[in-house]
């Protein structure tokens, strides 16, 4: 694994990251997953039809994203893409136009036989200051980047 | 969500017949490199290493086997082992993990893992979806 980089520890702030999101970037998503037809994400009745919404909405996944890309430059991607974790449930639609900012605290670590699991609180907002996702996230490090126990 | 020509012969789900652990055939594609820059540019993030989360691939057979009235995302995991490269062939074995109700509405939990040709662990996903999406639409347009 080379150089210990970094520490992590209890009550660590996570640095946001902020997406400003259009019906382009969904389109984008969902033709990167194979979905070409109309669905409730990318088409405005499709919404009207199956969610009873006005317009479309982002897939959750896409915040699971935003998520994962703030825990990546947290733990940093040689860590993280290997041994990360990112878990949220959705709570508010997110929809073209709004602008949602994932944040994080890490609240636990947590000594296992390779290293160590530090534990982070994730939450969505948006502009309005509405939670839009909570849940958590995480990534196996090295000891060497945990504080000494005890 | 599976498009079958013509008539549909897939079963209508019946949430209380579900079974936790039902196994569902392996799906297969090969990653292009179109997917990865398309997903990239629509989060915006060009070091986003795992374009298969925007593939639903957890629920993708469960849509070749069943019909339903839709769904609502409720909850995502996503565990990362290794970031999947272009042009490799990903295995994707899905089945039911879980099922529960909540305050009247029913989940059902898959949960998948994707290998790629070279025998490489890339991810595991486990989603809970809301099988009565309308109830959602009404709540968020309140």
């Amino acid at each position: 694994m080379g150089e210990v980089k970094r520490m992590f520890k209890v009550a660590d702030e996570v640095p946001p990251v902020s997406k400003t999101m259009s019906q382009e970037m969904i389109n984008l998503f969902e033709k990167s997953g194979g979905k070409t037809g109309p669905s409730q994400f990318t088409d405005e009745a499709t919404a009207r039809e199956t969610l009873g919404t006005k317009g479309t909405v982002a897939s959750g996944r896409m915040s699971l994203t935003f998520a994962s890309e703030m825990l990546r430059r947290y733990f940093g991607a040689d860590l993280y893409n290997r041994n990360g974790i990112v878990d949220l449930r959705f709570l508010r639609p997110v929809r073209p136009g709004d602008t949602i900012t994932m944040s994080g605290k890490v609240t636990a670590v947590t000594r296992l036989a390779n290293g160590g699991r530090v534990t982070v609180e994730v939450t969505g907002t948006n502009q309005k200051g509405d939670t839009t996702a909570i849940g958590t996230g995480g990534c196996i490090v090295p000891s060497l980047s945990l504080p000494p126990e005890e | 969500m599976a498009h079958v020509e013509g008539e549909d012969k897939r079963k209508l789900l019946d949430w209380d017949a579900l079974e936790v652990g039902e196994m569902f055939d392996t799906f297969s594609y090969v990653l292009t490199q179109q997917m990865i820059d398309d997903f990239r540019k629509g989060v915006q993030d060009p070091e986003a290493a795992f374009p298969t989360i925007s593939g639903k691939v957890d629920t993708v057979q469960y849509h070749v086997r069943y019909r339903d009235s839709g769904s609502v995302n409720a909850r995502c995991c996503f565990q990362f082992y290794n970031p999947p490269v272009a042009g490799k062939r990903i295995t994707v074995q899905s089945w039911i993990a879980d099922k529960y109700a909540r305050r009247g509405k029913n989940y059902i939990c898959t949960e998948a893992v994707s290998v790629d040709e070279d025998g490489r662990l890339l991810d595991r996903v486990i989603t809970h979806e809301l099988k009565q999406p309308s109830e959602v639409g009404k709540k968020w347009e309140k």
